[in-house]
């Protein structure tokens, strides 16, 4: 086991270094100009072409890539072009709002979605399992800013129980960061708590046909036993594997939520960072998504030993 | 504890816990949240002229002088001035007692290296360092200007609004070079800059400087005592248009600086929310050209696109039907001024000829080739104004390449001198702040010095000249014989496509009072209950 993790963190550098080559080729090869950005709608082209030579911008690709790539293995994802603030100080400025968001968001996602899907399978054609995957379509249909909106609009505007907008850090006190919190986590677990809802009853539905549960069904097993200790145990690798998925919709969806709720996190970090071009920040930041995503699968493989002992690595 | 003790720590905290709100209020009456136009990402408005940085460095940094609101330079770290007879020899006396935020003292040497600085960037600045003599310090509140010209317009060039604005900042950090960014945000003007708590692309905080000292006078716009009524302002970047307007409504910002007119509307029924025009010089769309390629390197291709163009086409789609917003504009100068003028703005004006421009444009040999039309569709204004054109271009028979991009792209794609074939461009669109365009001198857009001139690269000798004479110009009269001269001579040559003048709303809180129209957001007099 050990030595699987070893092979698997080892294996995370080439991973990585393809996602540095081709962020890097892509935003070589884009088109926009951070030096046009910085000089202003009244600055002559002149003024553009003598800040993009401050900036370092006019030099040929592999000595820009050969640099920026000696920078990060010795830790440094630069500075940024607009700020001159460290990539690493932006990004640390902006973890703890995305993390917070996903964190939260997965809970929320999963104490309702996995069992929504269980309900779903065991009351399989029912009016309980129609209405359950009529609002697991709902939440893949709906795109995430207009349930924000809608959010937004009734708990925030009219209701008033909820913020418009911000957060707050973990550190002013739990009920602070959880009220800023709420609404965009709703908004962005619409979506996730569909998925796992309608794999849950799928997984759960293909398990409880399984001669086991008919067996334990006849022994007079309860209903609770089979389905939360005997079939969603067996079902958890199908539910783990897509949970373990869904974390890059995670991140694509944060860039929205924060957005609409105006967070301040990664997702808002990047967006602004791509449309001014400050390539350091695009690049540090999808690197350290790409990361994420990594150890996340890592994570998921691990936890597939835990649910099924036939796995062994 | 005894127990008296206990009652009176008691009583003492339940004292205090009833009297929080109110202590609350009187805080949050310090306090000041307010909604820019844009990101707030560098803060170097010598570097850079985006407004947004150029209205951040107004509370950070302070200048000489200071236009009011007749755009009139008044002294403001200068005590006052002596002038030559001829223009040529300008001294500034600094006022006594000014410091930066760094406790030291405001010097000449300051002065002297904040303006080297500036003169590189600016046009005016330009013209100055092209005349320059010598800038010494004649002591360390005296600075002397020598030229070998007459300069008649000094005093506005140190107090215009237009970036780059001549800030300035310790002789230390104006010796970074004036194409890169400044690092070290020390200034002498009414706030600081919190850089420790600044999150771009989230919230820049500005604290009061206890140490600046206002003029006696009152303010107004750029000149005047700058009295902050806050402790501290915080710029909140908010995203989403539709999550700023929430956010004024439930009282979670005070202040948004350009709301946009799709959601005017729904401001205007909410009795908490005030909503009144910005800036009264409002600002004039544009039809940009390249003048390097066909067809529009042909002056006839030119006006054929202005015969056809309808303004007011233009400006409902920028601003909709409201038409207090908007007006028709037959001239490339802000309305409203001494100087203004429409003189051959002819063209413009009556009912539009589309058949006309359609000969003209077969006159000047265009055959049908493809007009690359870049259109920033990210920015409203260009976006709108870019729908228009296509539908214009194709009225007069034009074969429109639309390229919907973002308006980086489009930064990008206009410094591009290649044919449009190759990823060059034809048009592009963008708008210019009638603060800009008073007169020649902060108007990049309107120079037609070829090679050196703004994207579009126009070339007109006889404009140029026009320009000089306006610099020139001892009194208003002689101002404004040379703006109407300009303004016939571009529409003639049609420097680019004026698309229309329009105004914009600023919408606050109606517990904030002292709001100003302004070309930029005056905080100095603001006030909170």
């Amino acid at each position: 086991m050990f030595a699987y993790v070893v092979r698997r963190v080892l294996s995370t550098i080439p991973v990585m270094a393809i996602v540095a080559l081709f962020v890097f080729s892509l935003l070589y090869l884009a088109p926009g100009d951070p030096a046009a950005i910085i000089a202003g709608d009244q600055a002559t082209p002149e003024d553009v072409e003598r800040i993009r030579a401050g900036l370092g911008l006019d030099r040929p690709f592999l000595i820009r890539f050969g640099e920026w790539l000696w920078n990060v293995l010795n830790g440094n994802l630069g500075v940024s072009i607009f700020t001159n603030l460290p990539v690493t100080r932006m990004i640390a400025q902006r973890v703890e709002p995305t993390v917070s968001l996903m964190l939260l968001t997965l809970v929320l996602s999963i104490s309702i979605a996995v069992p929504m899907g269980v309900l779903a399978a065991w009351n399989h054609g029912t009016w309980i399992d129609r209405l359950i995957m009529v609002f697991a379509v709902f939440g893949f249909s709906v795109p995430v800013f207009v349930v924000g909106y809608i959010l937004a609009y009734v708990f925030a505007l009219e209701l008033e129980w909820f913020p418009v907008q911000g957060y707050t850090p973990f550190a002013t006190g739990f009920g602070p960061w959880l009220n800023n919190l709420v609404l965009p986590a709703v908004a962005l677990g619409g979506v996730y708590i569909a998925l796992i809802a309608r794999i849950t009853r799928a997984t759960m539905l293909e398990v409880l046909s399984q001669d086991y549960v008919r067996t334990a069904k006849a022994k007079g097993v309860g209903s609770r036993t089979i389905l939360f200790l005997h079939a969603l145990k067996n079902a958890a690798v199908p539910i783990v594997t897509v949970i373990g998925i869904g974390v890059a919709l995670l991140i694509g969806g944060s860039v929205v939520t924060e957005s609409v709720f105006a967070i301040p996190g990664l997702g808002r970090l990047v967006v602004d960072a791509i449309l001014r071009r400050d390539y350091p920040v695009i690049q540090g930041v999808v690197l350290l998504f790409s990361f994420t995503y990594v150890l996340v699968n890592l994570g998921v493989d691990l936890l597939y030993t835990l649910f099924d002992p036939r796995i062994r690595y | 504890m005894k127990r008296r003790d206990l009652l009176a720590t008691g009583t003492a905290a339940a004292l205090g816990t009833l009297a929080m709100p109110s202590l609350s209020r009187a805080q949050n009456a310090r306090v000041l949240r307010f909604v820019p136009q844009a990101n707030l990402s560098t803060l170097d408005a010598v570097a850079g002229t985006q407004y947004v940085v150029r209205n951040a460095s107004l509370l950070v940094w302070d200048t000489l002088y200071g236009i009011d609101s007749n755009v009139v330079p008044r002294p403001q770290m200068a005590e006052g001035h002596e002038v030559s007879p001829d223009f040529k020899v300008w001294t500034f006396k600094l006022r006594p007692g000014l410091k930066f935020h760094d406790g030291e003292p405001v010097l000449s040497k300051d002065v002297i290296a904040s303006l080297n600085r500036w003169m590189v960037r600016d046009t005016m600045g330009q013209r100055i360092k092209a005349t320059l003599d010598e800038m010494v310090a004649v002591d360390d509140r005296t600075v002397r200007i020598s030229l070998n010209k007459p300069f008649p317009k000094m005093l506005f060039a140190l107090g215009k609004n237009n970036a780059p604005v001549a800030l300035i900042i310790p002789e230390r950090i104006a010796k970074t070079d004036p194409f890169q960014l400044i690092t070290e945000y020390v200034g002498s003007g009414p706030m600081s800059f919190a850089k420790d708590e600044w999150v771009p692309g989230s919230k820049a905080v500005f604290n009061r400087f206890a140490g600046y000292a206002p003029r006696a006078e009152p303010a107004d716009w750029l000149s005047g005592g700058k009295r902050m009524n806050f402790d501290r302002i915080e710029w909140l970047i908010l995203p989403d248009d539709a999550t700023k307007a929430a956010a004024l409504q439930k009282g979670e910002v005070d202040w948004w600086e350009n709301p946009i007119p799709d959601l005017v509307p729904l401001l205007k029924r909410n009795r908490d929310v005030v909503l009144d025009i910005a800036d009264p010089l409002g600002n004039i769309g544009a039809l940009r050209m390249n003048h390097l390629h066909p067809p529009f390197n042909d002056v006839r291709a030119r006006r054929a696109v202005m015969m056809a163009l309808n303004q007011e086409d233009y400006m409902r789609a920028v601003v909709g039907d409201d038409e207090t917003l908007w007006k028709p504009l037959p001239s490339y100068f802000t309305p409203g001024t001494e100087v203004y003028s429409e003189a051959g703005g002819e063209v413009l004006k009556g009912a539009r000829r589309i058949e006309e421009a359609k000969k003209l444009l077969a006159e000047s040999g265009y055959k049908g080739e493809k007009v690359v039309l870049c259109v920033a569709t990210d920015v409203q204004i260009t976006k709108a104004q870019g729908d228009v054109t296509a539908d214009l271009l194709q009225k007069i028979g034009m074969n429109v390449d639309y390229q919907a991009l973002d308006w980086g792209t489009v930064g990008a794609r206009r410094s591009k001198k290649d044919p449009p074939s190759a990823g060059g461009w034809n048009i592009f669109h963008t708008w210019h702040a009638g603060a800009d365009c008073l007169n020649p001198a902060p108007y990049t857009a309107f120079d037609a010095g070829g090679d050196k001139a703004w994207f579009g690269w126009p070339k007109n000798d006889s404009i140029q000249a026009g320009i000089a004479k306006w610099y020139d110009a001892p009194d208003l009269a002689a101002e404004k014989a040379a703006i109407a001269d300009l303004n016939k001579q571009a529409m003639e040559f049609v420097t680019y496509g004026p698309t229309g003048f329009f105004l914009q709303y600023q919408g606050w809180r109606k517990n904030i009072s002292g709001i100003v129209k302004a070309p930029f957001p005056v905080f100095w007099g603001v006030t909170k209950t």
